[in-house]
């Protein structure tokens, strides 16, 4: 393992030096740095939309008590075991043309001609939060079974309400648990490739579509490189900038 | 009272919730036994689609891929990965965090970056693309997910009964194979079906290192995907594909158990 993963950063490497810088430059010039950005913003919306989606229901599972809170959370785990092909395809019966919406509504009347679910951004978030929702869910109940519910008596009994408790008990408290979660979502969803590639359109083509497009389409090596480099780069100074943010609201909140 | 309807409301949100984890797969599995061309009116249960599928010899050739190449990659993950828990766990050694902390390389960095480094190190070493580099490919990564499961069921060895056998005149070759391996069998085989899991269902690695001429369930399942759209034909073989890693998944889930 050791000897594989030095390996495939020498022959990033390697490939680098013989382009030279030439192709980062070609980086900027094309239409790459707007495909970034995009990845970006869909990897931002999915973590928040996760997040928001899960934070309730993880609470409502981590206050639940014996072998109920276990049934719930293997309710979350399940889905995992299917891959996120299938996952991604399930969703595709459901928003397609001929799916199970639009045939609903058609035969309800409510709609004349089907709706167009599928081939936009809408579509692309809606397949990532699906996806990743129990990335989320995982490390967010974690922190929260933890937590001791004492704290929030104790709160309460001082006075606070419970939204003030909320706000200086349960969410400092859970911090490590929102930032694992966040990056478990943002790391892969940033990279996606399935997802946009079958639920999304041009509007929505991702870095992980731009890398397959250049290495197995236009067999452009040097080029996808230069872009997975920055990729990485990005990802890991991302995730760095994160992780010094939240472990000082650990610390804060100790 | 207030508190109540608080609880009420989050369960009823919750079900929702768990209503949109399920309902596509379930739609999609039920639909696959559907007696009709069209995909969401439903016309009665029959299994022409799964008929349809089983003489279609080209899937035939794919699940084939698929078992052959994640069959490999589980057996070599289990004996690397046992190898490289025990490592890990009794010795220490110059770089022994760098290989600890390396076991989770394949699990944070996006897929598509592993899939990457692996096709540049195929054209970068000509080797060609095939079988044998989607296999490579999986153990490469699959060994880690392996040792880390392995990994934690060594952790809580009690190592007397091994002292135990050595004193009663056992070499250590035999105490391995008598003592250890027994004991720790559980582990390794979850570990080795985590493996089989990962190999049978990825699609990101094998599609940029496979080559032309050379699929596996996912990928056709893909390629079906995205040129026809979805159809009950596919909903068939995504559901036998399914079932496949659902079973897998669940003899894990009671080798932990035990």
């Amino acid at each position: 393992m050791v000897l594989y993963s030095l390996g495939m950063i020498d022959i990033l490497r390697q490939f680098r030096f013989e382009a030279t810088l030439r192709y980062y430059a070609e980086f900027f010039g094309s239409v790459a740095p707007m495909v970034f950005g995009r990845s970006l913003l869909m990897g931002f919306a999915t973590t928040a939309a996760c997040l928001l989606l899960g934070y309730p229901m993880s609470y409502y599972i981590a206050v639940k008590s014996g072998p109920r809170k276990e049934t719930l959370m293997l309710l979350v785990i399940i889905p995992f075991w299917v891959s996120f092909l299938l996952r991604t395809y399930a969703l595709m019966t459901i928003l397609d043309v001929n799916g199970i919406i639009n045939v609903t509504l058609l035969s309800l009347g409510l709609i004349s001609e089907p709706l167009n679910l599928m081939y936009n951004m809408q579509a692309v978030l809606l397949g990532m939060v699906y996806n990743y929702l129990p990335f989320m869910i995982l490390p967010l109940y974690a922190s929260m079974e933890k937590l001791d519910q004492s704290l929030l008596e104790a709160a309460g009994s001082l006075g606070a309400g419970p939204a003030r408790s909320f706000l200086h008990v349960t969410l400092p408290l859970t911090v490590s648990g929102i930032g694992a979660g966040s990056i478990l979502v943002f790391v892969p969803a940033v990279g996606e490739f399935i997802i946009p590639q079958l639920l999304g359109g041009t509007e929505s083509f991702m870095i992980g579509n731009l890398i397959w497009t250049l290495f197995l389409k236009a067999r452009n090596l040097w080029f996808g490189s230069a872009v997975s480099i920055i990729l990485i780069a990005l990802v890991v100074l991302m995730v760095g900038l994160y992780m010094k943010y939240i472990t000082k609201g650990e610390e804060m909140a100790i | 009272m207030k508190r109540r309807i608080g609880d009420r409301i989050l369960k009823g949100y919750s079900i929702v919730l768990y209503l949109f984890l399920y309902a596509p797969i379930l739609i999609m599995v039920v639909f696959s036994f559907n007696d009709s061309r069209l995909l969401a009116v439903w016309r009665g249960f029959s299994l022409r689609w799964y008929d349809t599928l089983l003489a279609d010899p080209t899937v035939w050739k794919a699940f084939y891929n698929s078992i052959w190449v994640a069959g490999l990659t589980t057996v070599i993950s289990m004996v690397f990965g046992t190898m490289v828990a025990f490592a890990l766990i009794r010795y220490s050694f110059r770089g022994k965090s760098i290989l600890d902390s390396s076991l989770y390389f394949p699990i944070v960095i996006p897929e598509i970056t592993e899939a990457l480094s692996l096709l540049l190190f195929y054209v970068f070493t000509g080797i060609p693309l095939g079988a044998m580099t989607v296999a490579i490919g999986h153990i490469a990564f699959s060994i880690s997910y392996a040792t880390i499961v392995i990994r934690s069921r060594l952790v809580g060895f009690d190592r007397s009964v091994e002292e135990a056998a050595k004193s009663l005149g056992a070499n250590e070759f035999r105490t391995f194979f008598h003592v250890t391996l027994p004991l720790i069998l559980p582990g390794v085989i979850a570990g080795g079906l985590l493996a089989f899991t990962v190999s049978y269902d990825d699609f990101v690695k094998t599609a940029f290192t496979a080559g032309p001429g050379f699929q596996t369930l996912p990928l056709r399942i893909y390629a079906m995907a995205s040129r026809g759209g979805v159809s009950p034909l596919l909903n068939a073989l995504a559901t036998i594909t399914l079932a496949v890693s659902m079973c897998l998944a669940l003899v894990r889930l009671r080798l932990s158990k035990t």
